[in-house]
């Protein structure tokens, strides 16, 4: 699934089938090159649901056990949310120091929220793989041999 | 292999694996001989930021590409003195080099050095070698005025108001980089060759 098609999904309570978020963003761990967790728009309670708490990732809502689940963001998941953690629209330089181009999408798996490829704007699609980092100025990647 | 000119190094930011750039690329420091590129002196990053305390030798570079100079992290700088310590002699051999005037051991002057060509190996640990000098040609090349590539020898000559070459260049010259790779090994070959 792309982030374009899950960005606005609804974040359903399987408890009393209530929508409790709507989802706003992702935030990408470069060391497990997966999603760590899930930026809502903004809730009474907060605005981060960690992966891992997901029942689901469906094709058409994201479902939880409860909205008590959403939250502030822990520590290690706050330290990937700022902007220069952001994956979407950053540049994409190989470890061999060549730019590939700009982050235009990412492919994920819903089911583990691994980062399965970049789709980058002019350039081929990079396997999610070969993600090296994520910072300020630029997404590594493995430059391919 | 690849071929790049130093003057387009320069400025290039230099970043690490985790995509945080810590610095651009001051100058070159070429290695005593001249015949390779030792490392760098480093800039802050943006308009107003000088130049930085650190250098970054060839050793802790993990890539030379044609958009940034990699390194693993920030640990691989190191104080700007013990770069060109290990470099020694030549920090500014770069100043030296630019506006010299070529010339072949026959006394013939083919032009003066605008910029140096440098190529980097695909592997890391490969030296960065210096291959050849982009010249503003004299009319001894048949070509004054514009700017010509001429391979170099493994080592050269150099007293910073001359640059000595072996006369047979003339016949390596090249017009852009693209040929230029060729060039430099027939070169390189010819003057290790029996003959």
């Amino acid at each position: 699934m792309m982030f374009s098609a899950a960005t606005g999904h609804k974040v359903v309570s399987s408890s009393d089938a209530s929508t409790v978020g709507k989802v706003k963003g992702f935030v990408v761990d470069p060391a497990s090159r997966s999603v760590v967790a899930i930026r809502l728009k903004k809730t009474d309670s907060g605005d981060t649901l960690r992966w891992s708490d997901l029942t689901a990732f469906g094709a058409d809502a994201v479902t939880v056990t409860g909205a008590d689940l959403i939250g502030e963001p822990d520590e290690s998941v706050a330290a990937l949310t700022d902007k220069d953690h952001k994956v979407l629209g950053k540049r994409v330089l190989t470890s061999a120091g060549d730019e590939l181009g700009s982050v235009k999408d990412v492919d994920f798996d819903p089911d583990s929220g691994s980062v399965l490829a970049l789709v980058l704007k002019d350039s081929a699609d990079v396997a999610g793989s070969r993600l090296l980092g994520v910072g300020s100025y630029a997404v590594v990647v493995r430059a391919e041999s | 292999m690849r071929l790049m000119r130093t003057s387009e190094i320069a400025k290039r930011p230099v970043v690490t694996m985790a995509g945080e750039d810590v610095a651009q690329i001051k100058d070159i420091v070429y290695a005593a001989d001249g015949g390779s590129v030792g490392g760098f002196t480093l800039a802050g990053r943006g308009l107003f930021s000088g130049p930085r305390k650190e250098g970054l030798a060839w050793e802790s570079v993990a890539a030379l590409g044609a958009d940034a100079v990699m390194i693993s992290d920030e640990s691989a700088l190191e104080p700007v003195g013990a770069v060109v310590d290990k470099s020694r002699g030549a920090a500014s051999g770069a100043g030296d080099v630019l506006g010299s005037q070529v010339l072949t051991d026959d006394g013939v002057a083919l032009g003066t050095v605008h910029d140096v060509v440098v190529s980097v190996g695909e592997s890391a640990g490969s030296q960065c070698d210096v291959v050849g000098y982009e010249v503003e040609s004299s009319e001894n090349l048949g070509t004054q005025g514009e700017l010509v590539l001429i391979p170099l020898p493994d080592t050269i000559a150099a007293s910073g108001e001359h640059l000595m070459v072996p006369r047979s260049v003339k016949e390596f010259v090249s017009r852009d980089l693209a040929g230029f790779g060729a060039a430099v090994d027939t070169f390189r070959a010819q003057l290790n060759g029996p003959s």
